[in-house]
């Protein structure tokens, strides 16, 4: 017995490192694989996105050949979303509005690296999962667990045939769901050009270009950044109708926060501050020097809130 | 199967398969035989020094199957004094019994940590503009590259005049 305890003392806990080693470099390559599926592989299929007891359903369709993706909500206020390598296009078919962002031209539209996903394992603990079935799929979970509360947790489900995300759960520190997207259905393969097309064709709608183009943002700073999250652009662009706004991106890895800031005009009604929320998504709206800043971002309020207050503003 | 047993003494089973998983352990006799040796290991790990002797469980088993049931004992009128000392002592037994299954029980999980302050309230309504924060800002999140556009429908479903209401 005595023999026995000792063995299991000496001996479990180097299991369990190895073990833990082994788990995440697993939980790793089902990231990588899902991001290899969502990149390389065809597929159209309906998701639900569920949000604080809502949901709404869409429909999503991708041809891998001409790097092309349709994005259409089909509840509430009609939107359709399609991306190409260099643009995403929004079609707002109420308001005859078409929104272009455009790519700008020192980065590509975001990706996850191989170097960033060993990163991401600085701010989430990675882990595999349970084996489920979803929606018809065989299913892997890998479980991303921050290390600290400035971020959300995650549940990603892998099917492990093809490695598409069939569900992306979002958790808070409670445990509880934020928000969560499931495929309903899911073909893979079988896409024709016409399906990724935009329904709308567009003439004479009003086209909203955001124009953005890298920018040194003279005078402002984020004076305490985020742990674990960094700068990955900076910008000018316009939003709506609007004069340029200036756009500040922070990110993890995983989760971004973006920083607005834009003029308001000298006689004008107060701006209106303070938090709200959607899904996992934080907005916080505060004044500083004669400027909105708006904080949007996939974090908890408490890190939203973090970030817009040590915005600021010193003459150059 | 040993894979299930070590993720349900984790807590990380749920629903089908923990229910599938408790069903092995009462059918199969090696799976409980894991299960106790995952627990031994375990407290081990942990340091626990009074670790259970061997064959705790039958024996606790035995002594509670030898017990009556008591079911919700109350105070009846005019009990003896001796039958008063025999429901206390079938009482204690009931918590030693407790104290056995809980000894066996998974340990809890580590509870995250408690936020530093209170997470604040989100109570302001949507900027007008949150549609055109929100397409700004999604094509900066890595999630894209995880999910393809699917995060792109975290927009302000309600038409303008609906909202308004």
């Amino acid at each position: 017995m005595i023999a026995w305890r000792s063995a299991a003392l000496l001996c479990m806990p180097l299991l369990s490192f190895v073990g833990t080693v082994q788990a995440q470099t697993d939980a790793l390559g089902w990231l990588r694989k899902m991001q290899d599926a969502t990149r390389s592989l065809s597929y159209s299929g309906t998701f639900v996105y569920q949000h604080g007891g809502r949901s709404e359903t869409s429909r999503i369709t991708r041809l891998a050949s001409a790097d092309t993706e349709r994005l259409e909500v089909l509840d509430g206020m009609p939107r359709e979303l399609v991306r190409t390598r260099d643009t995403v296009r929004c079609y707002l078919p109420e308001s005859h509005v078409v929104k272009v962002e455009r790519r700008t031209p020192d980065r590509n539209f975001p990706a996850l690296l191989p170097g960033e996903l060993n990163t991401l394992a600085r701010n989430y603990d990675i882990s595999l999962g349970e084996l489920r079935r979803i929606g018809g799929f065989e299913c892997q979970a890998v479980v991303l667990a921050p290390k600290d509360n400035l971020r959300y947790g995650y549940r990603l489900y892998a099917d492990t045939g093809s490695g598409m995300l069939v569900r992306a759960v979002t958790v808070d520190a409670a445990g509880n769901a934020v928000e969560q997207f499931t495929f309903t259905q899911l073909d893979i393969g079988r896409v024709t050009p016409d399906m990724v097309k935009p329904r709308h064709a567009a003439t004479g709608w009003r086209v909203e270009d955001a124009a953005a183009a890298p920018a040194r943002l003279a005078g402002w700073s984020v004076n305490a950044e985020l742990p674990g999250f960094h700068k990955v652009v900076e910008l000018t662009r316009r939003m709506g109708e609007s004069k340029p706004v200036g756009q500040l991106v922070f990110s993890d890895g995983l989760a971004a926060v973006s920083v607005f800031i834009e003029p308001l005009a000298p006689h004008r009604e107060p701006a209106r501050t303070g938090l709200a929320s959607l899904g996992a998504i934080h907005i916080y709206t505060r004044e500083v020097a004669n400027h909105m800043v708006t904080v949007v971002g996939e974090a908890p309020a408490a890190s939203v809130q973090r970030i817009a207050d040590a915005v600021q503003y010193r003459r150059p | 199967m040993k894979e299930n047993i070590s993720a349900l003494m984790d807590g990380e089973l749920e629903g089908r398969a923990a229910d599938e998983t408790f069903d092995l352990l009462r059918r199969d006799g090696e799976a409980a035989d894991n299960w106790r040796l995952y627990h031994l290991m375990s407290d081990a790990i942990r340091g626990q020094r009074r670790l259970v002797s061997a064959g705790f469980v039958e024996r606790v088993a035995a002594r509670l199957a030898t017990e009556p049931a008591v079911l919700a004992p109350g105070a009846l009128p005019g009990r003896t004094p001796l039958q008063r000392f025999a429901l206390a002592a079938a009482a204690s037994l009931a918590a030693v019994a407790l104290v056995g299954w809980l000894a066996f029980a998974p340990p809890p999980k580590s509870q995250p940590p408690l936020a530093q302050a209170q997470p604040p309230a989100a109570g302001a309504p949507l900027p007008d503009a949150a549609n055109d924060y929100l397409l700004a800002h999604q094509g900066f999140s890595p999630r894209v590259s995880l999910q393809g556009m699917a995060p792109y429908v975290r927009t302000v479903a309600e038409r303008p005049d609906e909202s308004s209401k």
